[in-house]
């Protein structure tokens, strides 16, 4: 029945942790600034995975996280601080002093990471960018060799190019708005280089605050961002990305990603960080609960409605 | 990216924090396109579209083209920058089809660490294998100083800021000087100011090297040479900068950064 094959998507979020999520996956996040997959990363925590390679344009306490409870051992990107709040402690204390343990990074541009997840979701070996060169992201390798090959424009142009190679993920994870139970996933808002990270994915795996009918899918198909014959796993998680934004439904806890900013500073104050707001916690659930319905309400985001456009022919 | 924000003294009614964010604001030309990141270049672009450039047209690098945020975004993500935005994409709109072909007038970028021919380094401090300080990356910045036609700089001025030889060139300036860029096969571009806390530095044509143009008001031209580790040139007549008008003032308080999040005194 096709009923039922549909349905086989939905999981709960510790059991497609466990099914998608080995030790040693290439994961993708997601989000840059919004959107993180922040009740995904709580989970990979408490299920103390290890070995990930964690790819990404613009990291932020999603990647500090699994970085201090020792889930990372690689990453692949651009940028890993926490915007406005500061240092990534985390990050610091495993570059710095190998703590928890040392990990690598090979690091590019924003925009050379967005190429590379184009590449691999266009089925490409590379892309040729004219950015970063005579820079050090091309100059100082970690453990791609080669990270980037310079060439002239074999067309005659004179031109330069940095050729980037494709940035393939095992799993991509999406945080998003809405889907429907075969995985049609919509995301609006700024969507950062989620089309292509998503789609560079062997796996997609969709994390998602609401779950719609096909047909509201349908109503507006040119907000869908995956279709759900690419999408392996859905898991509802409402406020998914607390403390970050999702359009149209919640707002940055601000207060909350300063409270982590501070105490993330000293070793001490992160691992209490952690059992307070992970290790502590059994689940998403026992998150938001926790959190507060006052808490909650009080970020849910105010409605600014778009107009509608006519579909018609 | 994260800009240095402490609070700062206040000189003569006013901090330098916002005498920088104004300085900012001056550098962009009415109609033009510029690439801001958070912090104090947000200021600029916020307060440039308030009073001297009010068709500046400000792109952030997660998608939103011409943003009229009505609060101080926390982030170049952040959801308030996108109701009433005119275009909304991602990274490969706005760094790909904006910046790369040319379309970015100018860019807004900071750094740990500049050298004279305006270099940046935002990735760490100390040797790359193993860093004093581990800092964020590149982000955005290196596509911005690569691919914008010009660059503005923007950071806290110390003499361990103002190095001699970089740690890791996250970004390109001019490279090793004239005709740098050229060589590395970067189509366009360089940094046309640097704006500190103590004043503002433009480039020489020819040399590509950066020189000290004006001083804020109360700071001498000894103090930014004590703040500077190389020899540094300054200008035949070295101005002071231009005081903030009460316009600049008022505009930056009260509709760029009302809460004092990137000015200091809040947040």
């Amino acid at each position: 029945m096709a009923e039922a094959e549909v349905h086989d998507k939905l999981l709960p979020l510790d059991e497609a942790v466990r099914a998608f999520i080995p030790d040693g996956t290439r994961l993708r996040g997601c989000g840059i600034g919004m959107r993180k997959p922040m009740a995904l990363a709580y989970e990979l925590m408490r299920q103390r995975k290890r070995g990930l390679t964690y790819l990404l344009s613009g990291w932020t306490e999603d990647a500090d996280l699994l970085i201090g409870s020792g889930c990372v051992e690689r990453l692949e990107g651009s940028y890993l601080g926490l915007e406005a709040f500061g240092l990534a402690y985390c990050y610091r204390r495993a570059i710095e002093k190998g703590i928890p343990q040392r990990i690598a990074i090979e690091e590019y541009s924003n925009f050379g990471m967005t190429c590379r997840f184009m590449a691999a979701a266009l089925g490409l070996p590379f892309m040729p960018i004219r950015s970063n060169l005579g820079s050090d992201l091309l100059n100082v390798e970690s453990f791609l060799h080669p990270k980037a090959h310079v060439m002239d424009d074999p067309f005659g142009s004179g031109a330069k190019v940095a050729l980037l190679p494709a940035c393939h993920a095992d799993v991509s994870v999406i945080h998003a708005q809405r889907c429907d139970t075969d995985g049609n996933t919509q995301v609006w808002g700024q969507t950062g280089d989620d089309l292509w990270g998503t789609l560079a994915g062997k796996r997609i795996l969709v994390t998602v605050e609401e779950i719609v009918p096909n047909a509201t899918i349908r109503k507006d198909p040119n907000r869908t961002l995956v279709p759900g014959f690419r999408v392996d796993g859905i898991v509802p998680v409402p406020f998914g990305a607390h403390p970050y934004q999702v359009q149209g439904y919640y707002d940055v806890d601000a207060a909350f990603r300063r409270d982590y900013a501070e105490r993330s500073v000293t070793l001490e104050g992160w691992q209490m960080w952690a059992d307070e707001w992970v290790y502590g916690l059994d689940g998403h659930a026992a998150y938001l609960r926790k959190l507060g319905d006052p808490r909650l309400a009080k970020l849910r985001a105010k409605r600014i409605l778009s107009g509608q456009v006519n579909y018609g022919y | 990216m994260a800009t240095d924000a402490a609070p700062a003294a206040p000189v003569e009614g006013y901090a330098r924090t916002e005498l920088m964010a104004i300085c900012a604001a001056r550098e962009i030309r009415d109609g033009e396109v510029a690439f801001i990141g958070t912090g104090l270049p947000m200021l600029g672009g916020m307060l440039a579209k308030a009073t001297t450039a009010p068709r500046c047209v400000m792109v952030f690098e997660s998608g939103v083209v011409d943003a009229r945020p009505k609060r101080t975004p926390l982030s170049i993500g952040d959801a308030c920058l996108v109701p009433g935005s005119l275009m909304l994409g991602g990274l490969l709109e706005v760094f790909g089809l904006l910046l790369q072909p040319g379309f970015v007038d100018v860019g807004f970028i900071g750094g740990a660490q500049i050298d004279k021919y305006g270099n940046l380094n935002t990735t760490v401090i100390g040797d790359y294998r193993s860093p004093k300080v581990r800092l964020p990356g590149s982000g955005g910045a290196n596509d911005i100083g690569s691919l914008a036609k010009r660059t503005v700089i923007m950071l806290k001025q110390d003499a361990r800021k103002f190095v001699e030889r970089l740690d890791y060139l996250t970004t390109p300036g001019y490279l090793d000087g004239p005709g740098g860029r050229e060589r590395a096969g970067l189509p366009r571009g360089g940094p046309s100011s640097v704006i500190t806390d103590l004043g503002l530095y433009r480039f020489a044509p020819e040399t590509k090297e950066m020189f000290l143009e004006s001083t804020h008001p109360g700071v001498t031209v000894d103090e930014v040479r004590r703040n500077v580790s190389w020899d540094l040139r300054v200008a035949a007549r070295v101005r002071m900068t231009k005081r903030p008008t009460k316009r600049e003032l008022r505009a930056l308080r009260t509709k760029c950064d009302p809460e004092g999040i990137f000015l200091g005194g809040g947040g």
